[in-house]
């Protein structure tokens, strides 16, 4: 490890798809990788979903080879729950503060067994799983999450609120609660920084329109995921508030693409895989996919699209789309093809939120010294390189990072910056 | 539902079911059941397979005469496949399995193959119990009658 | 050497410890044969844990080793590397999970004590049978070969060609550039596309490490990662032909892809009506000043006619309707008042910018509509233009320029290419993908990459960004100097057995197995081999075994499982 002092070792920020694709080829050219991720588990949005479209992948079985030689690469230092603080130099001897936030659990001797989040006596809404799960304030996000390591929340820990409170650590057999665990600065030297931050999800309640927040049973893109997935809140039972199964289904495109002001990208084929969900689960249920334009790009998405329509998907062109109580189930008010007023009465609507810049990509922008662009997205192709390029030479960026794509596109764009910093130019042709 | 199946029934039945699980998805979704402290009926002795296209029917026939009540293939879902199609080539496989159990008098339900994915341990735990409950119906296999070597 | 075997059994703390008798196990299985060690931790991978394993492979001269504790998902590598540490070859060990798959799973402890000593009876009696296994490294070849000179090809060159890694570029025509060098501004910046091109044939030109074969394809490709041979043929001046042998460790394919000609384009108007033309005519006029410059036509309205042949080939081409904005931009630049429609059935415009550019379009003068079906005809005044709106009524656009947006199709040869590579094709004729999403840039077959069209249609920044993706793929795994190491648990051919049937080759995903027709046998190259055992199960005659996966392995673990 650190043979050559850190000269060539590069830092990746964030481990979802971009980051873990990137290191794991880094490491595999022999370089050492420094992988920070702000959450206490890697995957990203990735480990959300149950199946990947068009062909229905599963998501876990695709990137739990990944992820195992992710633990088990020893030129990967993976380093959860920290955060980017300071970057100086330039390309090749960059000076890094990473800062970690104490977890309160040793990764060395914790097994996994999850004894902890048993005793501990805590419960809140699990972010997770949109909040449609409870967990504890010792937890690991969700089952099967990677690293197996739980971590204490502090900010609904009973100790760190002044309480006496010792569940966690009599029920761990391990001594692997490490309640005066410090918080830690790490001070990198790397030759190459790549941002693989990804993306959020735009804010639905500013959206009044869409009655997300207020219609019950109006859910959002990634509730929906977490509803279907076998290791999500119910199982992977597609039901309503009141525990029944929804016997209509309504899936609204194109949400926030006015305010964004561009189309994001994937959300008419993520809908598309909503459907087949439903028809999976539930093949009784109507679904019907409220569009404005169906964006199927590719050689494959469209018959994934034609194949959907067959098995009764309902795709509906809809502009003014509006989302209300109905009496009983959800009123959707839209305007159709042809300018008309026309409404639906569904059970259960998913909305498909546009993409928006991660949160703190400002901030991260700031500590890197480069420029976002009017989207908000980290801006690319600064002095003439290419898209994985920014403005600063030596700093790369990868994935969502930049903007809305699908994952094929985002594993490109980790090669490609990897391609650029194993040859240690922008190189890419504008 | 328990899983206190590998206990003998009032017939004095104690099934004894084989399980092919298959490296990239079965397996895991086996050890998401765990993780998930779900209920696993402990008839079920899992054999970790690279692929579910390895498991032949000159395997399954041998754990049939030995003396397995059942025999459980599980596999990645059609297109999962770590090795692109070894699960397609598995379920053809299994057209031929199910002449020969016939041949031999035995009950084609003796033998199952399913799809489970790395992230599906409920559906995992559901298969086992179902397949063990379906063979506890069947009754203990015909041909057991010495099981060791 | 006579076998001696190590059981030992982890606690894991209380997750074991308390679900199964632990010492009913070893009573259960210390009389077995070869067993001449059953012993229990407390956390057997702890550094304690594995101190005890190593001492007592010493005290107690262990020749093969059983561990019962975790996932194999966890810590098989841990144990793996305690029997290396040891002098154990670390195949001569088995892992046996009574943690995720037992005492997890079974609440009566009776029931998880049963179910785990069959299962560590079953990996003892298995172990007994392991062979030892060991790594191969293959030394290799860095070369790449890379197919097709228009951009992504040359990307993909010009990332990967250094002193130490030479790059055969094999181009079928005159000039490298590809389509590229004919293009006007491509979007979003609206830099020339020729110009860049133009650029990077220069770059490749004075490239020392890059040998460009022109006039040339290749026929043949044998071989693995890291050492493939490759045949190029190039036609000579004087009609004849040169066939030059390369040994390369890597091929990339950037073959690019055609529009789609003939009856779709046809049926509106194309070839009968005047003023009908595809896109990419549109795109050499606009280029060579035949519109808006001195002399050029300038036409007053114009309609582009988007998702020609769409229906006819089952996809969309992704890139039409930003192709169609652009020219839109730069027909109302070029021929100004003109009136410019774009007929769309869906917008095609993802990704952060794209709908901006598109948005610009239309602030220059572009009329978006709407349609779903479009049909063009020729009469005096101009040419006519019906289309249905959504709401089912028809409307007429009387225009003098129609432009035809053509789907984008796989170019004339990729069966061919395919059938040569062992590469296989997608439902639209596509070369397909290792893996859709994870491995966009690879084919299925290991060290062969796709750049650019060649597996779908792409813009041409797309398409650098997948050359270069190729090129990451090729720097971080195939390095000058370094060897490769391929997978051990691989299959193999008892020649005495095999009857030459061939049904291997038919099941191989990978095209590892080759048929010897002199000795009427087939062989498996454990160098792309990966190990599945779809080849054993397909065997009519029983001569094939996989490594690790053996039958009388499985057998053994087999008849203690149901015991």
């Amino acid at each position: 490890m650190d043979e050559n002092n850190g000269h060539d070792d590069v830092l990746v920020i964030g481990a979802g798809m971009a980051g873990i694709e990137a290191s794991l080829r880094l490491a595999l050219a022999g370089r050492h990788v420094h992988l920070v991720e702000e959450s206490p588990c890697f995957g990203g949005s990735v480990i959300r979903f149950e199946d990947i479209y068009p062909n229905m992948d599963c998501a876990t079985c695709m990137i739990a080879p990944l992820q195992q030689d992710l633990l088990q690469n020893a030129s990967i230092d993976l380093l959860t729950l920290s955060r980017v603080e300071k970057v100086s130099g330039n390309a090749g001897k960059f000076k890094v503060r990473v800062k970690k936030k104490a977890s309160y659990v040793s990764a060395e001797t914790c097994i996994g067994c999850g004894m902890c989040f048993e005793a501990c006596p805590v419960s809140l809404d699990n972010d997770f799983e949109e909040g449609m799960a409870q967990r504890k304030a010792i937890y690991v996000p969700a089952a099967g999450a990677l690293p197996n390591v739980p971590s204490i929340d502090t900010d609904n820990c009973l100790r760190f609120k002044g309480e006496e409170c010792n569940a966690c650590i009599e029920a761990c057999m391990f001594e692997a609660i490490v309640m005066d665990d410090k918080d830690e600065v790490l001070d990198l030297d790397v030759a190459a920084i790549l941002v693989a931050t990804g993306y959020g999800l735009m804010d639905l309640k500013p959206m009044k329109r869409f009655g997300y927040g207020k219609v019950p049973d109006v859910l959002s893109s990634v509730a929906f995921a977490r509803l279907y997935a076998s290791n999500g809140p119910t199982e992977g039972e597609l039901k309503l508030r009141s525990g029944d199964a929804p016997s209509s289904v309504a899936v609204v495109q194109c949400v926030g693409r006015e305010e964004t002001g561009y189309c994001s990208a994937v959300c008419c084929l993520n809908s598309l895989k909503f459907a087949h969900y439903v028809d999976h689960k539930l093949p009784d249920a109507a679904v019907h996919v409220l569009h404005t334009d169906m964006c199927v790009p590719g050689k494959t998405h469209q018959r994934f699209r034609d194949k959907m329509v067959e098995h009764g998907a309902d795709l509906v062109f809809a502009t003014d789309v509006k989302v209300g109580k109905g009496s009983p189930g959800v009123k959707i008010a839209y305007k159709d093809g042809a300018g008309k007023a026309a409404e639906l009465k569904v059970d259960m609507v998913v909305l498909a939120p546009a993409f928006v810049p991660s949160e703190g990509s400002k901030e991260l922008a700031d500590i890197l010294g480069v420029p976002l662009d009017g989207t908000g997205f980290f801006a690319q192709g600064g002095n003439g390189g290419g898209p994985v390029s920014t403005a600063k030479e030596g700093i790369y960026v990868a994935g969502c990072a930049t903007g809305p794509k699908g994952i094929s596109q985002v594993v490109m764009e980790a090669d490609m910056a990897v391609a650029a910093i194993l040859t240690g130019t922008d190189g890419g042709v504008s | 539902m328990t899983s206190s199946d590998a206990k003998a029934d009032s017939q004095g039945f104690r099934p004894r079911v084989v399980g092919f699980l298959c490296n990239w998805c079965s397996y895991a979704g086996a050890d998401l059941a765990g993780t998930s402290r779900l209920d696993v009926p402990a008839a079920i002795s899992p054999i970790r397979v690279m692929c579910s296209s390895r498991v032949d029917p000159v395997l399954i026939m041998t754990a049939l005469m030995r003396g397995a009540d059942g025999v459980l293939v599980t596999g990645c879902h059609p297109g999962d496949c770590h090795y692109d199609k070894g699960n397609y080539f598995a379920r053809r496989r299994f057209a031929l399995t199910d002449q020969i159990l016939t041949s031999l008098g035995l009950e084609p339900e003796r033998v199952r193959l399913s799809w489970v994915s790395a992230s599906e341990g409920p559906r995992y735990a559901e298969v086992v119990n179902e397949f063990i409950e379906e063979i506890r119906e069947l009754g203990p296999n015909p041909m057991r009658t010495n099981r060791s070597l | 050497m006579a076998r001696r075997i190590g059981f030992f059994i982890c606690e894991c703390g209380p997750n074991i410890g308390e679900n199964v008798d632990i010492d009913a196990v070893l009573n259960a299985v210390e009389d077995m044969d070869d067993v001449v060690l059953a012993a229990r931790f407390g956390l057997m991978c702890s550094g304690p844990g594995k101190d005890f394993l190593k001492a007592n492979i010493k005290t107690e001269k262990l020749t093969h080793l059983v561990v019962a504790a975790c996932s194999p998902k966890q810590h098989e590598l841990t144990f793996m590397e305690v029997c290396e540490d040891s002098g154990i070859n670390p195949f001569l060990f088995q892992l046996t999970n009574i943690r995720e798959q037992v005492a997890w799973v079974t609440k009566d402890k009776e029931e998880a004590t049963e179910k785990t000593i069959r299962l560590a009876k079953a990996a003892i009696r298995r172990v007994r049978y392991h062979d030892p296994l060991s790594k191969t490294a293959l030394a290799v070849n860095a070369d790449v070969l890379v197919i097709g000179g228009g951009v992504a090809g040359m990307a993909a060159a010009l990332r990967l060609a250094s002193p130490e890694r030479r790059v055969h570029l094999v181009e079928r025509s005159s000039s490298l550039g590809g389509r590229v060098v004919a293009q006007g501004p491509i979007y979003p910046t609206m830099a020339s596309g020729g110009e860049m091109a133009t650029a990077m044939v220069d770059l490749v030109e004075g490239n020392d490490w890059i040998v460009v074969h022109r006039y040339s394809e290749v026929s043949v490709v044998v071989g693995f990662f890291g050492n493939f041979e490759v045949v190029v043929t190039g036609e000579l001046e004087d009609g004849g032909t040169l066939e030059t042998k390369v040994n390369v460790g890597a091929g990339v394919v950037a073959t690019g892809a055609e529009v789609l000609e003939g009856k779709p384009l046809e049926d509106l108007g194309h070839g009968s009506i005047d003023g009908v033309v595809s896109s990419a005519e549109l795109e050499a006029m606009l280029a060579d000043g035949s519109i808006g410059g001195k002399g050029g036509k300038a036409p007053k309205s114009v309609a582009f006619v988007q998702c020609v042949g769409r229906d006819e080939v089952g996809y969309c081409s992704e890139i039409c309707c930003m192709n169609s904005a652009k020219q839109a931009r730069l027909l109302l630049e070029a021929a100004k008042g003109a009136k410019v429609h774009i007929l769309y059935r869906d917008l095609c415009v993802p990704g952060r910018d794209q709908q901006a550019f598109l948005e610009g379009a239309v602030k220059a003068g572009a009329n978006l509509v709407r349609t779903t079906s479009v049909e063009v005809g020729g009469s005096k005044g101009g040419i006519t233009v019906s289309h249905s709106l959504g709401d089912g009524k028809a409307e007429k656009l009387m225009v003098d320029m129609v432009v035809l947006s053509p789907a984008m199709v796989p170019p004339t040869g990729t069966e061919g290419m395919a059938e040569m590579l062992n590469v296989e094709l997608d439902p639209s004729g596509f070369l397909l993908e290792a893996h859709a999403k994870l491995e966009p840039m690879a084919a299925g077959i290991d060290g062969i990459y796709l750049a650019g069209s060649a597996s779908g249609p792409r813009s041409v920044s797309d398409s650098i960004v997948q050359a270069e993706a190729c090129a990451g793929r090729v720097l971080s795994s195939l390095i000058p100097g370094r060897t490769i190491e391929p997978e051990i648990r691989v299959s193999h051919i008892l020649e005495t057995l095999c009857t030459g049937c061939q049904t291997c080759l038919e099941v191989c995903c990978y095209g590892a197995i080759v048929y010897d027709p002199m000795k009427n046998v087939s062989h498996i190259n454990a160098a792309i081999c990966r190990g599945c055992g779809n080849c054993v199960a397909a065997c009519p005659s029983n001569a094939i075994s996989l490594y690790h996966f053996t039958y009388k392995q499985l057998y053994q673990e087999i008849v203690e499982a149901i015991r």
